[in-house]
């Protein structure tokens, strides 16, 4: 029953992190047994000494709680939810890449999300390319039944603007005084913010346009940032990349899931080839995350459990890696909060 | 006593009467609140023509028009608050914005009216604007001014911020007190996400109206289009914001491929279906008006003439689908009839009885469209990574000037503008002009010109010249040398190897004028489009974009001089290192003694004596 200090400046401050044990050997914080024999109060020494010092001790703990006005109580309501949509691929050859991208985007869009909390990165323009045969349309299917582009999307870093400082920024927020809010990740300590972010990537980093890299403790510190800052209240990054689960292994922020798409090691493979535009359109890893995600709608009640069940590593030929051990909830009782409220 | 008390006749009539004035303030304010929410005005305008290679142009025109703040304040019901939060924020006087992919073909397309001279912009994103603000206070303005433009209309304008993007052009782009500011990124993508904020600033955004026949892929599969947003504020007439999209479609009808028993081939027939693959279901309902164009061009209506047949929407030549509500002739200065426009009211139809214009054509038909005096293109010359020449040529196209004759004096002027960035470092010494292949003295050209030279990594060089052109020239040519210049590796793109871009140069006839009068049939009500195509303009006509391959650095040299260099280190090390500590002697004799101290100890065992 001991009380963990968060190193990283968690939510909360508890007392016994601030203030040191008692001449007399007893902590601030009454453990178990002590608490249990309250009803012997009379007759237990301890107790009556704990009993004198409980005014203190509840003194102390409102003051702790009261004194940095930017701590936030432990339960912080949840009541918005953010996305922050990264491609980091440029080339037309990198078209899945985009594709992946639009299609969690239709996916949060059309579960709730508006496009005012959709912070949207697309490294090159794939709609519009001159090497595309159907002009304002991007498909992730070769059925090309579902135009992922639509005809209200909203892209707020485009081309030559995603680069590893802008993606720093937004996460952070520390921007220059000029950048505009729709630019902005404008989240607090009661935001949901589902960070999802595909191109090509390696062991321990991810590569930005084929000009620079994001490595993972660079994301761990964004992160930590964020998480100090009161950012978020639960952050869920999903990545689809070759060796996707190497970028977290420096995170350490509580609060956090993180999904990738393949071990190190492991390649995450594109699903299929459209002969009609001649590139491939999606990866396995987005395919599948997708199709679990289209039986779904605003009232549905799908847990995250469900959606790692889902992932078959014969079908995506790597294996899914989640990382849950900075997470506090059960994964079971999680239902998609990140998606609606 | 009796004084002050009032009787009780005069009392209720004083309260009536103080009631009915109470009345009266409310009616009036309710009126000037009412009378400033009805001065907001929106108009819906479309405007189709055939084009003479086969193709049909769709200009698209909304007009929102706010009064002034004093007497609205900062209510608005019609008029997009994000525009006049904008104006109101950054003090602009005028601006405008474009967002254009593809080039206008000034050869078949026209160069000579207002549709071209207004509307073809550059590719990529050009933005200008006018501050009303002292000259000091203008840089920083326009810097807040290009990130506020590119969060509202989701594009990397930010990136015009710094001051190696933008400059300060004096006359040659458009005659200001230094107030202006000028800047292009040619390279910039257009796609639905610049124009799914565009229509939000419309008052019924795509839902309904005219704007409802944006179906995109149309749009965007065109050859030519170009969407503008341009303002003009002043304290006495409030904001007028034109919002303006031009697409150049080719439509995709079975009639078009199909050859006429006289042996021409037909033009394609089409209509709003063909391009947009939906009809007009009705107006905006919050539009003052809601009008769709056709018109038919000068050449069209000169073959009707030289056809002997009247030129009205039904005669030998074409046939409109639907019968127009109105025709107008356009007169130009001698009162000969040019073009002709046909006018539909959108309020006549609704989605019981769609509007779908369309135009077949009967007889096949060649055309042209009048052109600039001058086909103005631009062009690289030289090799290799070191240095080059931009070269701009001049084509007469055979406009005859009004004042020509015979006389020697004649001369057609042009205004050069033309913006370079700093790695290409532009000679103006350099200039040479060639009159129909004879080299010519500057003097005898260039009558005016300002230049402001480069600066590396700080200024763009700007050029603005006025030239003078004999009218019996056939062909100029000015060339100017340039070095190419090396960049750090930290400002190159990402795609490097495919080049750097130099916007497209400004060349504008100050001579001559595109604009067009119609006259108007009803007094009480001017159409937008028409006031803008009434509206005096000197006929312009953009260069293309130059692409310049400068010296991209070998990018994974980093990795290559590490690797190298631990290898050397290593081996220095390790060789030293080998040298200083082994001993080559005491290896041997360690290596002895393990020997001997093994056989002895076998020795020992065996009983045997070593």
């Amino acid at each position: 029953n001991t009380i963990a200090c968060d190193g990283d400046g968690g939510s909360v401050r508890r007392a016994s992190c601030f203030f040191p044990r008692f001449p007399t050997g007893m902590s601030l914080i009454p453990r178990a047994a002590p608490a249990a024999s309250m009803a012997f109060a009379g007759r237990d020494p301890a107790v009556i000494s704990l009993l004198k010092m409980l005014p203190l001790l509840l003194l102390l703990t409102f003051s702790s709680a009261a004194a940095p006005p930017a701590a936030a109580s432990p339960s912080a309501v949840h009541n918005n939810n953010w996305a922050v949509l990264v491609c980091t691929s440029r080339f037309w050859f990198n078209y899945r890449h985009m594709a992946n991208t639009l299609s969690l985007y239709r996916t949060v869009k059309r579960l709730g999300i508006p496009d005012e909390r959709i912070i949207l990165m697309l490294a090159d323009d794939m709609a519009c390319n001159p090497r595309n045969n159907y002009p304002a349309q991007v498909f992730n299917n070769e059925n090309h039944q579902l135009n992922l582009y639509g005809d209200n999307v909203e892209v707020d870093y485009r081309g030559y603007e995603v680069t590893v400082e802008n993606f720093l920024r937004v996460l952070t927020g520390r921007h220059e005084s000029a950048v505009p809010r729709s630019k902005r990740l404008l989240s607090d300590e009661g935001s949901h913010i589902l960070l999802y972010m595909t191109g090509h990537g390696g062991d321990e980093f991810l590569k930005f346009q084929d000009n620079e890299e994001l490595q993972s403790h660079d994301l761990a510190d964004a992160v930590k940032q964020m998480k100090e800052k009161h950012r978020f209240k639960e952050l869920l990054i999903m990545v689809d990349t070759c060796q996707a689960a190497t970028l977290f292994s420096q995170l350490q922020s509580p609060g956090v899931l993180a999904i990738g798409s393949s071990m190190k090691g492991e390649n995450s493979y594109s699903h299929h080839l459209d002969s009609d535009i001649g590139v491939s359109v999606v990866d396995r890893f987005t395919f599948h995350t997708l199709a679990f995600f289209e039986k779904l709608n605003m009232y549905s009640n799908a847990s995250l459990n469900s959606l790692f069940n889902s992932y078959d590593p014969s079908m995506l030929l790597s294996t899914a890696y989640y990382r849950m051990d900075l997470y506090k909830r059960a994964l079971n009782e999680v239902m998609e909060r990140y998606i609606y409220f | 006593a009796r004084a002050l008390m009032m009787p009780p006749s005069t009392a209720r009539r004083l309260c009536f009467l103080s009631l009915l004035l109470l009345l009266l303030l409310l009616a009036a304010a309710a009126s000037a609140t009412a009378d400033a929410a009805a001065a907001e005005e929106f108009t819906e305008e479309l405007l189709l023509r055939p084009l003479p290679d086969r193709k049909a142009l769709a200009h698209f025109h909304f007009r929102s028009s706010a009064p002034p703040a004093s007497a609205a304040g900062r209510h608005h019901h019609l008029f997009p608050k994000a525009i006049s939060q904008l104006v109101q924020k950054f003090h602009i006087s005028e601006l405008e914005l474009s967002f254009t992919q593809g080039r206008w073909n000034y050869e078949q397309w026209g160069g000579y009216d207002p549709m071209s001279t207004n509307n073809a912009k550059p590719p990529g994103v050009e933005l200008w604007a006018i501050f009303d603000l002292p000259l000091a206070e203008i840089d920083a303005t326009w810097k807040n001014l290009t990130h506020t433009l590119s969060g509202l209309f989701c594009a990397s304008i930010n990136f015009l911020e710094s001051s190696t993007a933008f400059s300060a052009p004096r006359w040659g782009f458009k005659l200001n007190e230094g107030n202006l500011r000028y800047g292009a990124l040619p390279r910039e993508a257009v796609c639905t996400e610049n124009l799914t904020p565009w229509l939000k600033l419309l008052p019924c955004r795509d839902k309904a109206g005219i704007a409802s026949l944006l179906y995109r892929p149309s749009v965007y599969k065109g050859y030519y289009h170009s969407q503008k947003l341009k303002l003009k504020s002043s304290q006495s007439l409030g904001i007028i914001l034109d919002q303006t999209l031009t697409v150049v479609l080719q439509p995709n009808t079975v009639s078009g491929k199909q050859l006429h028993s006289t042996g021409g081939q037909l033009q394609p027939s089409w209509s709003m279906e063909h391009l947009f693959s939906k009809k007009l279901s009705g107006k905006c309902l919050v539009s003052k008006s809601s009008r769709v164009f056709v018109e038919i061009e000068k050449g069209i209506v000169d073959n009707v003439d030289k056809a002997g047949s009247d030129v009205s929407s039904n005669n030998d030549l074409f046939v409109l689908s639907t019968a127009p509500d109105r025709s107008l002739k356009e007169l130009d200065n001698l009162e000969v009839q040019s073009s002709s426009l046909y006018e539909y009211d959108v309020n006549n139809y609704n989605s019981d009885k769609p509007l779908n214009v369309g135009i077949t054509w009967k007889l096949p038909l060649i055309w042209s469209c009048t052109r600039a005096p001058y086909h103005a293109s631009r062009f690289l010359m030289g090799s290799g990574n070191e240095r080059g020449s931009i070269a701009m040529s001049f084509l007469s196209t055979g406009l005859d000037k009004q004042l020509v004759d015979s006389s020697n004096d004649c001369s057609i002027k042009a205004v050069v503008f033309q913006v370079v960035p700093w790695y290409v470092k532009v000679y103006y010494h350099s200039l040479e002009v060639f009159i129909d292949g004879n080299s010519k003295a500057i003097s005898e050209v260039v009558d005016k010109i300002h230049v402001t030279p480069s600066e590396d990594k700080l200024l763009p060089g700007t050029m603005e010249m006025l030239l003078k052109f004999p009218c019996s020239m056939q062909l100029a040519t000015l060339t100017l040398d340039f070095d190419k210049g090396f960049l750090h590796i930290d400002e190159y793109p990402p795609d490097a190897n495919q080049g750097f871009d130099i916007p497209s140069a400004l060349v504008s006839f100050p001579e001559f004028n595109s604009s067009r009068s119609y006259p108007e049939a009803d007094p009480l009500f001017v159409s937008p489009l028409l006031e803008n195509f009434k509206e005096d303009g000197v006929v312009k006509s953009y260069t293309e974009v130059l692409l310049v391959p400068l010296t991209t650095p070998d990018f994974s040299m980093p990795y290559n001089v590490i690797t190298f260099t631990c290898t050397v280190l290593a081996l220095y090390f390790g060789s030293l290192l080998n040298a200083l500590r082994r001993r080559i002697g005491e290896e041997e004799r360690g290596l002895k003694k393990l020997l001997l101290g093994n056989c002895n100890l076998h020795c020992f065992s065996l009983n045997l004596k070593c």
